[in-house]
């Protein structure tokens, strides 16, 4: 037998069990809604009976009641790594698909307002100058589908620039997001292993530094260790981007500009330098796109602007030399029909040189008026290795890219869903389940309560009843 | 298997099956309003690449039934000048013969019949200088006023003037006068010349119908090609129209969407989406709450 008053102490430690329980449950009623919280559950034990020494040594004796011992956090290290890995591979996918979709959008194809188009438009002004090269309207049609067909490029190609560049400045911004996430982790990282050692509860605190710690993923992928200090360190292509408490920075490097043609790549800016390599993540997406040109396997604006350029170019080479075997009505042989701006990129520099039907070669060396030119030229359209080929095969070829990226989105998608919902199922709030535990620990505390009574009404006996048999 | 089911995992796994529906609504009510199966490239490379090759073939067949439409025109014009010049000279003829007939004439006759001689070569010098546009048919591809200039003669041509009216197919469109009214002493012109000279002179002109015979049969060779040129033309014109309409059913066949079936895949991706929206209020509303007092 324990002290008169034992059993008061054993009630005690039942309603402050049940108290914390509730405190718990609240915390995560609370929070249901919270995006990154992880359910949290009391964890408490019974307390075993003191022994009191030999003389009563052998009596059995009921334990001394309940301890609370912590507050546990029910998340899942492989599960949150599984989201993790997700995320980044969605955000590395999202990215591609987002920048290719805008680049075929662009391209205005199939349709009346595609390059297709106006080429085809262009050559038909040739048709109709072969059936009428006297006629000043033939050739002002002629020059006016020419300029069309130099603004569509010129702006096609400006485009694809200005989406570059917005594409590098997203990324930069997200350099910018991934440093500051650092270095939040790295200060969390701190704050943990300080509440963890003088055994404190970092539970809110670790949601937060999850929260960062897939953030970052999303941005640049990744991995995450885990140490036994309770800090984590987070590795970029192998190398730490924060260990512990310390933090190393990254910035984007290269070229400025889509014509630079420099390589865009994430570098360390502390530490040893060198390139990130990068494994997911919308920085590394961002970073396929922005590659320079390589033979049709660069990045994927780069080679768009790329065909711009080269349809330029075959284009007023082919015309250039079909026009200049005729001649002009003023006698001129060898005329050029298109310009190419010396330096800068080929399809924004092309210009149409004739102002009239003067420049256009209408006439033989004769200087009669001659049909064959024209409809040579008229004819361009369809030969191989044109222009207009260059140009459906590439319409094709982004078609495909754009394609391929947005099933690989929605498979991505679809992983990351699937990671979410496993995570969501271990670390995620049921508020039936809270309501269950809230119920419980209510009894709990009621009845904690109860056994509270039942001691005083046996003291109240005791100390006041006790003796007073035969009294009036 | 996901044992635990928690209720924020209801609630984003609902949200994203409502979004994927939302959006599949969304991509058949754009399909249904604008009935093109292709509207970007990705909804199908192969089929952009066709499209873009039948629009080239279609802006080409347009071109060449413009082409043929053209060289249908000259080539009518020409056809009707020849048939011009031909009863001109068929009234020279019945003119000659009635004039080397009338035995001795009086001055009054014979300059009634000089009038009438040198007003049909005017008309056959009018002929001759026939238009299309601003193109003269019988000038070919010179640039001259006239193609036939009194003094000169018929302008020459360097080349032929052609009209494309298929990927390897042209018509010539251009006649030489040279060939259709004759050249030199043996012209048309100058043979009608020789007649009013003769008759001047008082002498017989019944000789000359031999001349005149010979630019008949000028006039009348040139025709015939003429003919089998606008025959050419003309079945190029048809051939034209019907590749149009199978162009244009190839175009459709691969761009455009069958209303029907457009639709009607609305209206399943809308049922679904209904579905999915009560459903969704269905399930998500109760939780143990609402059961406890």
């Amino acid at each position: 037998m324990v002290s008169t008053f034992g059993s008061l102490a054993t009630a005690y430690s039942g309603l402050t069990a049940a108290r914390a329980g509730i405190d718990v449950t609240g915390q995560n009623i609370a929070n249901a809604g919270t995006v990154g919280y992880t359910r949290q559950r009391v964890t408490q034990s019974s307390v075993p009976a003191v022994q009191t020494g030999f003389v009563r040594g052998t009596a059995a004796l009921a334990g001394q009641g309940v301890s609370v011992d912590g507050i546990a956090r029910l998340g899942s290290l492989t599960l949150d790594a599984g989201l993790r890995a997700a995320t980044g591979s969605s955000a590395w996918a999202q990215t591609r698909a987002t920048a290719l979709s805008t680049l075929e959008g662009g391209l205005q194809e199939p349709g009346k307002n595609g390059l297709a188009t106006k080429l085809d438009a262009f050559w038909s002004s040739w048709g109709d100058l072969a059936a009428h090269p006297d006629d000043p309207g033939a050739a002002s049609s002629v020059i006016a589908a020419a300029s069309t067909v130099a603004s569509t490029l010129a702006s096609g190609s400006e485009a694809v620039d200005d989406q570059w560049s917005t594409v590098r400045s997203t990324a930069a911004t997200q350099v910018g997001q991934l440093n500051d996430a650092a270095t939040q982790v790295a200060d969390l990282n701190g704050r943990i292993r300080a509440t963890l050692a003088g055994g404190g509860n970092a539970n809110e605190l670790l949601d937060h530094r999850d929260q960062l710690t897939q953030q970052i993923a999303g941005l640049a992928g990744g991995t995450v260790r885990t140490n036994t200090d309770g800090t984590v360190d987070v590795l970029l292509g192998g190398n730490p981007l924060v260990q512990g408490d310390t933090v190393r920075t990254v910035e984007l490097a290269g070229g400025a500009r889509l014509a630079d043609g420099e390589p865009v790549s994430l570098r360390w800016t502390s530490g040893s330098a060198g390139t990130v390599p990068l494994d997911g993540g919308s920085i590394g997406g961002a970073l396929t796109l922005l590659a320079p040109a390589s033979g049709g396997s660069g990045g994927a604006l780069a080679e768009a602007s790329a065909t711009y350029d080269r349809v330029a170019t075959q284009l007023a080479t082919a015309v250039n030399t079909a026009h200049a075997k005729g001649s002009t009505p003023t006698g001129a042989t060898g005329a050029p029909f298109f310009a190419l701006a010396a330096g800068g990129l080929a399809a924004q520099g092309l210009s149409v040189v004739p102002t009239d039907g003067s420049g256009l070669a209408t006439r033989n060396a004769a200087g009669q008026l001659d049909d064959s030119f024209a409809d040579t030229l008229s004819r361009l359209g369809t030969a191989t290795g044109g222009a207009d080929r260059t140009w459906a095969t590439f319409v094709a070829g982004v078609g495909s890219a754009s394609r391929t990226a947005a099933s690989e989105t929605t498979l991505t998608g679809l992983a990351l869903t699937s990671a979410r919902t496993q995570q969501q199922s271990g670390a995620g709030v049921d508020l039936d389940e809270e309501n269950v535990a809230l119920l419980s620990y209510q009894h709990a505390y009621q009845g904690a309560a109860r056994v509270l009574t039942a001691v005083d009404e046996m003291l109240d006996t005791l100390i006041n009843r006790v003796g007073l048999v035969g009294r009036g | 298997m996901i044992t635990r089911v928690t209720t924020q995992m209801s609630i984003a796994s609902a949200t994203e099956r409502l979004q994927a529906n939302a959006a599949r609504v969304a991509e058949a009510t754009q399909r249904a309003t604008t009935l093109q199966a292709i509207a970007k490239p990705s909804d199908d490379p192969v089929g952009t690449g066709s499209s873009m090759q039948v629009r080239k073939e279609q802006a080409a067949a347009a071109q060449y039934t413009r082409n043929a439409d053209d060289a249908v025109g000259w080539l009518a014009t020409t056809d009707s000048s020849l048939r011009n010049a031909y009863s001109v000279l068929t009234k020279v003829r019945d003119l000659t013969v009635q004039a080397a007939n009338s035995g001795t004439m009086g001055d009054t006759d014979r300059d009634a019949f000089v009038t009438q001689f040198r007003a049909l070569r005017a008309d056959l010098e009018a002929t001759a200088n026939a238009t299309y546009g601003t193109r003269s048919v019988f000038a070919g591809s010179s640039t001259d006023a006239a193609a036939y200039d009194p003094a000169t003669g018929f302008a020459t041509a360097t080349t032929a003037v052609t009209r494309r009216v298929g990927d390897s197919q042209t018509v010539r469109v251009d006649t030489s006068g040279a060939a259709a009214f004759g050249t030199g002493d043996t012209s048309a012109f100058a043979v009608i010349d020789r007649i009013v000279a003769d008759l001047q002179n008082g002498v017989n002109v019944n000789p000359k119908l031999n001349d005149v015979d010979t630019a008949i049969d000028a006039v009348r060779t040139a025709q015939a090609d003429v003919g089998v040129r606008h025959a050419a033309a003309l079945t190029a014109q048809d051939t034209l129209k019907s590749t149009g309409i199978a162009l244009e059913n190839r175009r459709a066949g691969i761009e455009d969407l069958d209303l029907a079936g457009a639709v009607l895949d609305l209206q399943v991706q809308q049922t679904t989406y209904q579905a999915a929206l009560a459903v969704t209020a269905k399930v998500l509303q109760p939780t143990l709450m609402d059961y406890l007092r």
